[in-house]
């Protein structure tokens, strides 16, 4: 079966309807779902398609994310749909000591097969309430798995996995991306597992890891660090937890060096973490300092100039390459 | 107010450089724009004129390691904000370049004694050298603030391995003993050219062709200019003529990066110059894009920088091609070195009257040598002949440039 070209919006669509023609059990739940399928379009030919299976809820985020896990409890397989990703903290005490615990608690006596959909980050003018990238909150509670896909085949892939995954699912699509397009495979069986990551670009000079957005500023900047002679690999997280440290490390133990490239703020982000861990348990392999780009400590600006200034760009990423490949 | 003595950038690329040595003793009084230090980066020696007039307050002693911008020294307006200064930061021991520039090596037959204090290497590093018992010490670290990173320790594992060092032979022995007159550190410019040059040789497989030029154009195209009253040198000529056959002949203006040969598309063409101080090759950027005049010019302010110990950085970096030419030496003919990244050299001989024969008959004519060494690997002999014959074509007549 041929790959097509498909937005990261269409490539969504089509992996929901798949899941949802498969199992019946599966069904949508959020605010202002069926009149525009939702609010970025994202659910395009769910509503006509599955009545009844795609759910407009009261604007209450808290009552959301407590249905969703409800329904989870009960046997049905939800996908709650967060709107903004910044409005989670309302549904927080929901996911992170309901969600993440429950089968923990109840000694693995229930399983909870929940999918949140966040659509998170900046660049689309939104202010400091609409622009954020949480996924390191989430990362850092224990009983949930974190997903940030960046190209279209990954929305995909990743989408279907989380859906099939007996465990609550956090998945961050970044919003400027939705419209981006690129190669998606037809197949309705085509699973990217959790824990993958991907060498998305091969080079022996530097590794740039990242994820979501991230990953377009590290193919800018690796194409034009290889203009000025260093050949950058890149490593495409895609899952942020559980995290494939073998992928992480092989990279490493080729190039020696890295650079940790994400757009949620630097401080405590996960490029702290993937450093403290490439640190710890490759310390003998590591010829330069561990470098991460990120967005700058601040709330995101509403002003376009200072929105773009507080982002991390390609410029940055190619500087930290070179600084750490000192050339 | 004090004025602060800080480090400027020379180049793009600079970071750091060492302060090599204090023009001045502490407290001396310092004239605006009289050299106050000497700096050293990795390719140029800098005498830093004084940015303004004072008493001395050096922070920073001879062979540190500074970064740019930092400030080395202060020059206070007069005594009382000098012993203020003195309060506040206190002064580095100076030692001024006078004293310690003749080293005198009275005990040179006795090895260097280990580096005391930690070394700086990567983990990677450390981890290579210990795999391969290599010691870290005898080392050079080419990372930041002398870092030993892996490439240096590959680098190392590469040189044959020296037989665990015999004792300095014994003067009681009453055999012959040798003692140097001179210990010369291998620093700045002479590191860069001693690095420069073995991984020149180690890394290409180098060639040179020879071939002969007459010269008469040349004579007298640079006769006609002179009594034009726009004289033109030999280099001038031979920059263009090199540049415009590179603009005909792309594959030899290349470097090998990796498994890759990068075929550039500027064309900046260096030039070996000697101020007494370690070669030099200042680079005329753009040669095929620029005049006759425009390259002579370019030539003269580099040279001229270079004379005044002025050449930044990025003047001396990024070229594509070099051009050597001994013939002021009286130097016939030699096989030039390709100066890394670059892949090719020309080297220019002198001229000379020389017996020809032409159509059955001996004339004398002006001629020159043309050598070119150039990297076997990426440029084949036909392609590397191809370009000689060009640049040789050019040189015999100048207007075939036009």
């Amino acid at each position: 079966m041929s790959d097509r070209v498909l937005t990261a919006s269409a490539a969504l669509a089509e992996a929901l309807i798949e899941e949802m023609t498969r199992d019946e059990r599966i069904f949508i739940l959020g605010e202002d779902l069926t009149a525009h399928a939702g609010i970025f379009g994202q659910f395009k030919g769910i509503p006509e398609r599955f009545p009844g299976r795609i759910l407009d809820t009261p604007i209450s985020e808290t009552c959301i994310a407590g249905c969703g896990v409800g329904a989870a409890l009960t046997g049905m397989r939800p996908i709650v749909d967060f709107h903004f990703s910044d409005f989670v903290t309302c549904g927080m005490d929901e996911l992170c000591n309901q969600a993440a615990k429950i089968r923990y608690m109840f000694g693995g006596q229930v399983k909870l097969p929940l999918v949140v959909w966040c659509p998170d980050g900046a660049g689309l003018r939104a202010a400091a309430q609409h622009s954020q990238s949480l996924e390191a909150w989430f990362v850092h509670t224990p009983g949930l798995k974190v997903v940030v896909p960046s190209e279209p085949a990954d929305v995909k892939g990743l989408m279907k996995a989380s859906i099939r995954d007996d465990n609550p699912v956090m998945f961050f699509q970044h919003k400027r991306l939705f419209r981006r397009e690129g190669p998606v495979p037809e197949d309705p069986e085509f699973l990217i597992p959790l824990g993958r990551a991907a060498v998305k670009r091969e080079g022996r000079d530097v590794t740039l890891f990242t994820y979501g957005s991230g990953y377009f500023l590290c193919q800018e900047a690796a194409a034009e660090l290889a203009r000025g002679g260093i050949e950058a690999e890149i490593v495409d997280l895609r899952t942020l937890k559980p995290l494939d440290f073998e992928t992480v490390a092989a990279s490493l133990r080729k190039t020696f060096r890295a650079v940790v490239v994400h757009e949620a703020c630097l401080t405590g982000g996960f490029g702290a973490e993937l450093v403290a861990r490439i640190q710890a348990e490759l310390f003998d392999f590591l010829d330069a300092p561990v470098l991460r780009v990120a967005a700058k400590d601040v709330p995101i600006p509403f002003s376009p100039p200072l929105e773009d200034f507080v982002l991390p760009r390609a410029a940055d990423v190619v500087a930290a390459a070179r600084s750490v490949c000192n050339r | 107010m004090a004025i602060e003595i800080a480090v400027p950038k020379l180049g793009l690329t600079m970071e750091e450089a060492v302060l090599v040595a204090w023009k001045a003793a502490p407290g001396a009084r310092v004239r605006q724009e009289e050299i106050v230090l000497v700096l050293e980066t990795d390719k140029v020696t800098f005498e830093m004129p004084s940015p303004g007039e004072g008493l001395l307050h050096p922070l920073v002693a001879a062979g540190s390691r500074i970064a740019v911008g930092e400030v080395v020294g202060y020059l206070a307006v007069d005594e009382a904000e000098l012993a203020r200064l003195a309060a506040e930061k206190p002064a580095a021991a100076v030692r001024l370049e006078a004293a310690a520039a003749a080293r005198p090596t009275a005990a040179a037959a006795t090895p260097p004694a280990p580096p005391s204090g930690r070394i700086k290497a990567s983990p990677a590093a450390r981890a290579i050298a210990r795999a391969h018992g290599l010691e870290l010490a005898g080392i050079a670290g080419s990372g930041p603030g002398g870092r030993i990173v892996r490439a240096d320790v590959l680098r190392a594992l590469e040189q044959p391995r020296p037989a665990p060092t015999a004792p300095a032979p014994a003067a009681a022995a009453g055999g012959p003993v040798l003692t140097a007159l001179e210990e010369i550190p291998i620093t700045g410019v002479r590191r860069a050219i001693f690095r420069n040059m073995h991984a020149s040789l180690s890394t290409q497989a180098q060639i040179t062709l020879h071939t002969e030029a007459a010269a008469e154009a040349l004579l007298r195209l640079r006769q006609k200019r002179k009594e034009a009253g726009a004289p033109v040198s030999y280099n001038a000529l031979f920059v263009q003529a090199i540049a415009r056959a590179l603009r005909r002949h792309p594959r030899i203006n290349a470097s090998v990066e990796g498994e890759t040969i990068r075929v550039w598309r500027e064309i900046h063409v260096g030039v070996a110059m000697d101020f007494g101080k370690g070669l030099l090759v200042p680079k005329v950027r753009h040669a095929d894009a620029k005049t006759l005049e425009e390259i002579e010019a370019e030539l003269q302010r580099l040279a001229e920088a270079g004379r005044a110990g002025r050449l930044t950085l990025d003047e001396l970096s990024l070229g594509t091609f070099t051009l050597t030419n001994l013939g002021a030496w009286g130097i016939d003919r030699f096989t030039p070195i390709v100066n890394p990244p670059e892949s090719a050299i020309l080297g220019v001989g002198r001229i000379e009257e020389k017996p020809v024969a032409v159509a059955g008959e001996v004339r004398i004519e002006a001629r020159t040598t043309l050598s070119l060494t150039f990297d076997h690997r990426i440029i084949d002999g036909a392609a590397g002949a191809a370009f000689l014959q060009t640049v040789c074509r050019f040189v015999e007549e100048p207007a075939l440039m036009l």
